[in-house]
């Protein structure tokens, strides 16, 4: 095990690091690096236009870090799409993207899918219910990208201080992390603990790495997207940036609940995959909940499946597209 | 400038707008940026830097902010002999408190302040990019300036300071709010802008402030304007009280007091300075008129060329110009006797409430609008 204080030295940024945009183009200009950006949606009329108008504004015709904006969208009933494509955006539904693999409604699906439909040698994902949308929110993680070739997968944080003493700044997470996902690590994957947001929606990551690994479907997808890079590459590969506030939705704790179930069930998958944890059962895809009514409390159950698609590399048409089965 | 320089420009202003299209959406990022930095009056610091900022990527001269706190950079012409001034105000009535998030769709931006004057200052941050983009350099330099503590309790220190202390003589000036387009002010009113503070001593009395208040308001309405010189007294705001059950101890009125004749203001001050001191004879009732803010009756006629040559820019790109020529924005101006019009860039509304709005497509037009006010005002500069 890697010393995660040393890790945590030299592979935690700050945004503000990354601030002179035109050496960040020289460098990735030098390297003949091509960037897409995606992002995926369902129902965010309210915060697209303003996420697409920055970014291609700032990060294509001012300072020419992308080389495509791309909205991929889960089938949405508002104006998301017609929003988007106003201000320039490229606009795919992903049930039109590789057909032959059928749809499945879910943002991981989304991510899945941008490996085959965008050029990027590095993919930006960023969510797409950003109230305080800048920059920075893709500067910050591809710069580490693009300055350092053995950093692979980049992942953002955002400043939470919970409490101010004598300069100790509790940096946390979000319920579900701090409750589910660090303990789980701590158990399992100690290293992983480092990640500070392990749960965080904004992250950069090449090519070479994105059509290797599977793409859980839906809540799980950021958690085993950080147990599989760290089984094939280690900790070493990661790195995470600091982009200081994010304002997003709030989350109902009920909701918070079935995301945690898809990431338990994603999790368990993985142990029982990598022979971690031997004889786990089958287990259930249906989450309990209840709720009160007067005096009677009645039970209500989620289906929720954490179907996963297989790594890109494994997809004909994908390795048709690329070149690798001629 | 002569009849056929005024053709020549306004056979350039037909193709702007087309020409203007690339650069939308490097405005309104510039706008959705602005917008969410909060600025009320005396804290709009943070604001002013990222204008700054802006104005310094471009590689601007003399970018800088001075000591009340105005973002200022020049935009070099080809001969320099003169300068025209184009501002903004930075500042909004919104606290910092306030949600700044901005919402974009298809048609509008919503956003408490974007049009007044979050539009305006990003104009400001984007024009030097737009012009180098069209190929068009003024003869004369431009002055940009992101003016701070603009309204109310402000009385427009950031523009005043500018105008006293500046080291370039300005031979015109353009003021750019966001809306209303259409708008082509060139004359002030003389105003008085006063806030009526009315307080009461619990121990010698036992009414209301606002009871007191609203015997003030009843009596401003009683006051006889002078119709012939367009005088008017707005009540703008009123504040007070702590709770429902509990007669208040403090209440105030904000109001202003406008005419086209500077001594019609002072008069009716006076009027209203000897009510409150007769009411405020009442025991246990103090009250108190405190100066928010003045300006100075006069401007341009509506032949001077700047004016004249505006219009013809707005009617060749189908603005219909507004019939109110007077606005306080052109105040600062008047007293340092320089000529300034005012324009707005797009159609809004809301302004001043949260759910502000500005619309996105006539901003093409508005834009087209300044870039051939200014082409004009840089032509009768060099006349």
């Amino acid at each position: 095990m890697i010393n995660i204080n040393e890790w945590l030295q030299s592979n935690t940024f700050h945004h503000e690091q990354f601030s002179d945009l035109p050496q960040l183009i020289k460098a990735k200009e030098k390297q003949g690096l091509k960037i897409s950006l995606c992002i995926p949606t369902l129902n965010e009329e309210k915060t697209i236009g303003k996420e697409v108008v920055l970014f291609k504004s700032e990060l294509q015709d001012r300072y020419p870090l992308l080389d495509e904006i791309a909205v991929i969208d889960s089938g949405s009933t508002d104006r998301t799409l017609e929003i988007a494509a106003s201000f320039g955006a490229d606009v795919y539904k992903s049930a039109e993207i590789l057909p032959v693999m059928g749809f499945k409604r879910g943002k991981g699906e989304n991510l899945w899918k941008a490996i085959y439909q965008l050029q990027g040698d590095i993919i930006v994902y960023v969510d797409a219910d950003i109230k305080n949308i800048h920059p920075r929110f893709v500067y910050g993680i591809v710069a580490p990208l693009i300055y350092q070739s053995e950093i692979k997968y980049v992942k953002a944080f955002y400043d939470r201080p919970l409490a101010l003493s004598q300069g100790i700044r509790p940096t946390g997470g979000g319920r579900v992390t701090e409750i589910l996902v660090r303990p789980l690590f701590s158990l399992f994957f100690p290293e992983l603990t480092a990640i500070i947001q392990p749960l965080s929606g904004e992250y950069a990551v090449r090519r070479e790495v994105l059509e290797r690994i599977p793409f859980p479907i839906g809540y799980g997808v950021e958690t085993s997207h950080l147990i599989d890079v760290y089984y094939e590459y280690g900790l070493e590969a990661f790195a995470q940036t600091d982009l200081d506030k994010r304002v997003h939705r709030h989350q109902e704790t009920r909701d918070l609940g079935k995301m945690s179930f898809g990431i338990l069930r994603t999790f368990c998958k993985r142990l029982k995959d990598r022979g971690i944890v031997a004889n786990l059962p089958e287990l259930t895809a249906n989450l309990r909940q209840f709720q009160a009514l007067d005096n009677s409390y009645e039970q209500v159950i989620h289906e929720i499946y954490e179907e996963e698609r297989p790594p890109m590399l494994k997809i004909v048409a994908y390795r048709e597209k690329i070149g690798i089965d001629h | 400038m002569n009849n056929i320089d005024i053709e020549k420009i306004i056979s350039r202003v037909h193709s702007l707008p087309g020409e203007l299209v690339p650069f939308r959406e490097m405005l309104l990022a510039n706008v959705v940026m602005i917008s969410e930095i909060p600025a009320p009056t005396f804290g709009e610091q943070e604001r002013i830097s990222f204008l700054e900022q802006r104005f310094n990527e471009y590689g601007l001269m003399n970018c800088c902010t001075d000591e009340v706190g105005n973002a200022q950079a020049i935009l070099p012409g080809t001969d320099n002999l003169q300068a025209i001034l184009l501002t903004a105000h930075a500042d909004t009535p919104f606290p910092a408190s306030e949600n700044h998030t901005c919402t974009v769709d298809v048609e509008k931006i919503y956003c408490p302040g974007v049009a007044d004057n979050s539009l305006g200052l990003a104009l400001l941050a984007t024009l030097p990019t737009i012009l180098e983009g069209l190929g068009i350099r003024l003869q004369s330099k431009l002055l940009l300036l992101g003016t701070s503590r603009s309204l109310d309790q402000g009385n427009q220190c950031g523009i005043r300071f500018f105008l006293t202390n500046s080291r370039y003589p300005v031979k015109s000036a353009i003021v750019v709010e966001g809306i209303p387009l259409g708008r082509l002010h060139y004359r002030s009113m003389a105003s008085f802008g006063g806030m009526i503070s009315c307080t009461i001593d619990r121990k010698v009395n036992h009414k209301s402030a606002i009871e007191i208040l609203n015997q003030i308001i009843y009596q401003l309405g009683r006051l006889t304007l002078p119709v012939e010189s367009h005088t008017d007294l707005v009540l703008g705001a009123v504040s007070g009280g702590a709770s429902y059950k509990i007669p208040a101890r403090h209440a105030q009125l904000k109001f202003q007091l406008r005419s086209d004749d500077d001594q019609v203001v002072i008069d009716v001050t006076g009027q209203i300075n000897s009510m409150l001191e007769e009411m405020g004879k009442e025991q246990g009732v103090s009250l108190h008129l405190e100066d928010i803010a003045r300006t100075q009756a006069g401007g341009l006629d509506s032949s001077h060329p700047i004016v004249a040559k505006t219009r013809q820019v707005m009617t060749a790109l189908g603005i219909q110009p507004q019939k109110s020529i007077y606005s306080p924005i052109i105040t600062s101006y008047v007293e340092h006797e320089i000529p300034a019009i005012g324009l707005g860039l797009t159609y809004g509304n809301n302004i001043h409430y949260g759910d502000e709005y500005i619309e996105i497509d006539p901003i093409i037009t508005g834009i087209a609008q300044l870039i051939g006010a200014l082409m004009a005002i840089d032509g009768a500069c060099h006349d």
